[in-house]
């Protein structure tokens, strides 16, 4: 038997895993307030000492006097709160935005919301009080928009999320409130992750390694010429890390009782048995080196575990490349006898289970969000080394497995496609992602992702360790990355380009006066108007950046745990990598990011298409129809939206999206980044940034209306109208190297599950991962047609144009079947993934 | 290719049978403005509760309809191209066919109905070295296919029923010309996929999957079988085409019986798959 076959053999829903993940799925939704309470209570403690050190002290407190949790039958052990479906919170994060829910007695969620009534009513006092006393006792000014505000003038604000919405960002509301700090945190989630080597070495070693440099401080002096405020920040933070990885032993320790009490008290010999292995294990891990499989997978979960607390101002933490963590221990085992593969994928889906358990609280307000609310614990697995060498190995097969079986819609699951990759693998990668139906696993470029830091002077050995992160983006795990923070609105600086800067939504003049668009007579007129907004803004969005950041960190503190994964490089700089100890200091993608690249290619299509090529109307008569949002303009619209588009391998449109691509990137490019004197690295995310961005655009040429959603992901055309199929969509889409600048740079293409049946088909789709990787395309992911999608396709025919039905010799549209027909294909397609 | 001289009733694209090009409706789109019926000076186009409908016998295709139409439901199918502009468009996709091993396949409709135009774009496809295939239904001149064969690499070859009379009663046709053309494609050694439409009731009983398989095992072992499970996705189009879909009630074919046809092809020592 293959390795293959014995790997899709095994039963990861077991009796065990069944009856755990029913828990899951009937528990319902709960608020933790235990956390931010103990944070509350070490902040007023450690009043008065160094920042960096309140900050480790108060992560040590929250690690250290948190409940201990044992349910019946895990094996993974380690919880982020008391619940089965828990939602952390860290109030002095966000007091406003807390107490804002407590009064209006709900909790915004990723999908649903919790009215405050489902929470213990103890609890919910509680958590009132904390949000009362940080509202009180926060900071009574916002750096950041002082900062801004003594550079950039009050004008700047109309630019931003809630206003003008040029730029996109969480961080640079208008009127945040943000509480004790005002960024990301310290931490800086979406960034960190529980470092491989850290899980292989044990936290004694990095404890180790802290007390010898700060013992070499002692003894031979900082290197420093004066007294200055470095070297004492040095110490703390070195001081910081080691309380922070104590903290985390004694978590683990912790379960190491518990573990032995229940296992004393338990009547039940296989269980009890259970808990003394998982007593040994957590004696031993995360302080030191794993000495099997299991330990390391509970020393992944503690770790992660301590990176999602620590980042829990944004925890976007990323699990990371687990195959390639786990596998020397699963070898081995494998190979000693000690492990079998059913056993493998038990503890593994058991870690699955402990992932989804946390939820996001999310306290912006449901039409800002950029980004769904997710915490994103992206898994990455594949890849080449350095010589070129296929890192595919037997726990790549198990994640697979275990995500097909287990049926979770987190984490997420990206591959590291390259083409030396094992077909067998690829299709059980493509079967696994017919059968989940949201774009998981996704396919990201092996080459292009490693190139992209070669190119940067990345040493290849450092250039192949990255992973998927946030997002839609990317990083090495010893480079500081700033996950496009700031994108442009690019649709939104082309609605300004035609109004002659001016904002018809707010009624305030954003941008430069480039002209009124009603009297420009070519469309090189209209591209150098575009193109000098372009300019003016991004030179605003550095200055932004530049500030914003610096300001951050002049007012935050640096983390030792942070410092404690990035251990090599930041331990003898005494600086984390948002500081610059990291080895690359900003090496990833960087900090600017566009959106709405594909409206504006066919927005200028259409101009040049109607008005100037055709002469179909007017500039002036095409701009009355969008003032008017296209009303008593239908004609008009169709028009517009039959014009040439994205996304179907026509040229004329393309070779606009083409120019107005590079450009924007070579604008983009143009000045360095401020803080590093390099080229800036692109940034095209926010997963979900085109329904939020979208809200704020009013009517464009494209015969998009106003506060309609802008196109989806990096190179989506606009719904429906790609019709030429999907070759021709990947054509459009990398005809030039979009990507190659451009990080988070995604394309999503959507099929029905009829099209997908057999392994035939499935390699066919294989290919098209292949040629667009070959085309130098970033990341494509594939999403099955839910059911809910279809129905929606029966009730708006006329954004479901493309979809297609393809049997045998046949195709049609999915939209021209009569009613019958369409919902034998709905009922075909129906299958759930919670 | 558009045009075939077959009107096999299953049908599931019904546009491409008339070698011309054809206006269709589709409602799914047509915002019921009724600029089309002004705009027609045959006055072949009414409409009713149900949608637009073009009289085909007075519409003289003469597109005025389909210029007024704004939200584009009313489309012309079919356009003539040279073996150029194919060409180019097919090649916009040579990296996929690479990558993928695959290629290009002609369809149709017939494309014996264009046998020269045929040859042409294959003989184009060949040079550059791209796999070519045809998907034919064997009903064409003889020396037309012998033309095309030299720049074929495989050849897909529908077949629908071995009687004579039935087959006439089914396509419109009598299958002796089909046999004729399926002798000549296994004399010049041409890999070959047989097609088998199963339609229930009307040629999936067991002695015509029989016949079909035991004529073809006769002259050649090598040629696999598909079997192409009838469906009635086609029935929209025939709508968009104001034509009747005869079929209507006619459910597709059950798996026991796609299994057991595929029992029966495979026991004459021929490979048969069920496509689905």
């Amino acid at each position: 038997m293959t390795v293959s076959e014995e790997i899709k053999k095994v039963k990861v829903m077991t009796d065990r895993l069944q009856k755990l993940k029913l828990e899951w799925e009937e528990a319902t939704a709960d608020v933790y307030v235990d956390d931010t309470i103990l944070f509350t209570k070490s902040w007023k403690e450690t009043e008065g000492q160094p920042l960096d050190l309140r900050w480790a002290k108060a992560f040590a407190k929250r690690m250290e006097e948190c409940s201990i949790l044992i349910r019946d039958d895990e094996l993974i052990v380690g919880s982020l709160t008391k619940f089965i479906r828990g939602n952390n919170v860290l109030v002095a994060m966000k007091p406003r935005e807390v107490l804002a829910m407590v009064e209006k007695g709900q909790f915004d969620r990723k999908l649903s919301d919790i009215s405050t009534t489902n929470i213990d009513p103890e609890d919910l006092k509680l958590l009132k009080e904390d949000a009362e006393y940080w509202v009180e006792h926060m900071p009574k000014v916002n750096y950041v928009n002082e900062a801004l505000k003594e550079e950039l003038g009050e004008g700047h604000f109309d630019l931003m999320f809630d206003r003008g919405m040029v730029f996109e960002g969480r961080a640079v509301r208008v009127n945040p409130d943000r509480g004790l700090f005002q960024g990301w945190g310290a931490f800086g989630g979406g960034i960190a992750q529980p470092n491989a080597r850290v899980i292989h070495n044990g936290l004694n070693h990095i404890i180790a390694l802290a007390k010898a440099e700060m013992a070499k401080m002692m003894e031979s002096g900082a290197g420093l010429p004066g007294p200055s405020a470095a070297a004492f920040r040095k110490y703390n933070l070195l001081k910081s890390c080691i309380v922070s990885c104590e903290a985390i032993i004694n978590f683990a320790q912790r379960h190491a009782e518990r573990a032995r009490d229940l296992a004393a008290k338990e009547s039940n010999s296989a269980r009890k048995k259970e808990l003394e292995r998982i007593a040994e294990v957590c004696e031993w891990v995360p302080a030191n080196p794993p000495r099997n499989y299991w330990e390391a997978v509970q020393s992944l979960r503690f770790l992660h575990l301590a990176c999602w607390k620590e980042s829990s101002e944004r925890p976007e933490v990323p699990v990371g490349r687990v195959d390639q963590i786990l596998f020397p221990y699963y070898e081995k085992d494998l190979r000693e006898g000690r492990l079998t593969r059913q056993d493998a994928a038990e503890l593994l889906g058991a870690f699955w289970l402990k992932i989804r358990e946390t939820e996001n609280l999310v306290t912006i307000k449901r039409e800002h969000r950029a980004a769904p609310g997710t915490l994103l614990p992206n898994v990455t697995l594949c890849g080449r080394d350095e010589k070129g060498r296929d890192l595919t190995n037997e726990v790549s097969w198990l994640v697979l497995e275990v995500m097909r079986q287990i049926k979770l819609s987190e984490p997420a699951v990206y591959i590291r496609y390259h083409e030396s990759m094992d077909e067998e693998f690829m299709l059980h990668a493509l079967e696994c992602n017919r059968d989940f139906g949201g774009g998981n696993p996704a396919f990201l470029n092996d080459k292009l992702g490693t190139d992209r830091y070669l190119a940067r002077g990345v040493k290849p050995e450092d250039a192949v360790g990255w992973n998927a992160s946030g997002c839609l983006g990317y990083h090495l795990d010893c480079a500081e990355h700033m996950a496009g923070m700031f994108s442009l609105n690019q649709a939104k600086i082309f609605e300004l380009t035609l109004y002659n800067g001016f904002d018809p939504r707010t009624g305030k003049q954003l941008g430069l006066q480039t002209g009124d668009a009603a009297t420009f007579t070519s469309m090189e007129q209209l591209y150098e108007a575009f193109f000098k907004q372009e300019d003016y803004f991004a030179d605003i969005l550095r200055k932004h950046y530049f500030i914003w950041w610096s300001s951050e960190n002049l007012h935050s503190p640096m983390s030792g745990l942070r410092c404690a994964m990035l251990y090599e490089d930041c331990i003898p700089s005494g600086l984390t990598s948002r500081e610059g100890g990291a080895r690359y200091p900003v090496c990833a993608a960087s900090w600017i990011g566009d959106r709405g690249m594909t409206d504006i290619a066919d927005d200028l299509a259409a101009i040049k298409y109607l008005v100037f090529d055709n002469k179909k109307v007017t500039m002036a008569g095409l701009m009355e129809a969008l003032k008017a949002n296209w009303d008593g303009q239908e004609d008009l619209r169709q028009m517009c939206l039959n014009a040439p588009k994205y996304g179907n391998d026509d040229d004329y449109v393309d070779e606009i999206f083409n120019y107005v691509s590079l450009k924007t990137q070579e604008i983009l490019q143009s000045r360095p980044d401020p803080f590093t004197g390099e080229k800036p690295m692109l940034f095209k995310g926010a997963a979900a940034g085109h329904v939020t961005q979208g809200a704020s655009v009013g009517a464009l040429p494209n015969g998009r209306k106003a506060g309609t959603p802008l196109n989806d992901a990096a190179t989506s055309a606009m719904p429906g109208v790609d019709v030429k199929g999907p070759t021709a969509l990947i054509n459009s889409a990398t005809k030039v190297p979009h990507a190659w600048e451009m990080a988070g740079h995604t394309h999503n293409m959507k099929f029905s599950r009829a099209l997908l049946n057999t392994p035939e088909k499935l390699k066919k789709l294989g290919s098209l991962v292949k040629t667009f990787c070959n085309r130098g395309g970033w990341h494509i992911q594939f999403n099955i047609h839910s059911s809910g999608e279809l129905l929606e396709a029966r009730k708006n025919p006329e954004k479901y144009k493309n979809l297609l039905v393809r049997v045998g010799g046949y195709s049609a549209y999915f939209v021209d079947l009569p009613p019958e027909l369409q919902d034998e294909i709905i009922t075909r397609t129906m299958h759930e993934v919670s | 290719m558009k045009g075939c001289p077959l009107r096999c009733l299953w049908c599931s694209n019904p546009e491409s049978q008339n070698p011309w090009p054809e206006v269709t409706h589709r409602d799914s789109v047509c915002n019921k403005c009724g600029l089309c019926v002004e705009a027609c000076e045959t006055k072949a186009i009414s409409t009713d509760d149900h949608g637009v409908h073009i009289g085909r016998q007075l519409c003289v295709r003469c597109g005025k309809c389909v210029e007024v139409c704004v939200p584009e439901a009313l489309r012309f199918i079919g356009r003539e191209m040279s073996v150029d502009d194919v060409f180019k468009e097919i090649a916009r996709d040579a990296d996929y066919y690479q990558d993928s091993g695959g290629g290009v396949t002609v369809s149709g409709g017939e494309l014996l109905y264009q046998p020269e135009f045929t040859a042409a774009l294959l003989k184009r496809c060949r040079e550059t070295g791209m796999h070519t295939c045809i998907d034919t239904s064997g009903y064409g001149n003889t020396a037309a296919l012998e033309s095309i064969l030299p720049y074929t690499s495989l050849v897909l070859f529908d077949l629908k029923h071995m009687d004579q009379l039935k087959h006439q009663e089914l396509t419109g046709h009598s299958n002796e010309l089909i046999m004729q053309n399926l002798a000549l494609i296994v004399a010049r050694g041409v890999p070959m996929i047989i097609r088998v439409p199963v339609i229930p009731g009307l040629n999936d009983a067991d002695d015509e999957i029989t016949a079909m398989a035991c004529a073809v095992a006769e002259i050649t072992k090598t040629a696999p079988f598909n079997l192409l499970p009838y469906h009635r996705y086609g029935m929209g189009k025939y709508k968009m085409l104001d034509q009747e879909y005869k079929l209507g009630e006619l459910a597709p074919p059950t798996d026991a019986k796609l299994q057991r046809a595929k029992e029966i092809v495979e026991s004459f020592g021929i490979n048969c798959e069920i496509v689905l």
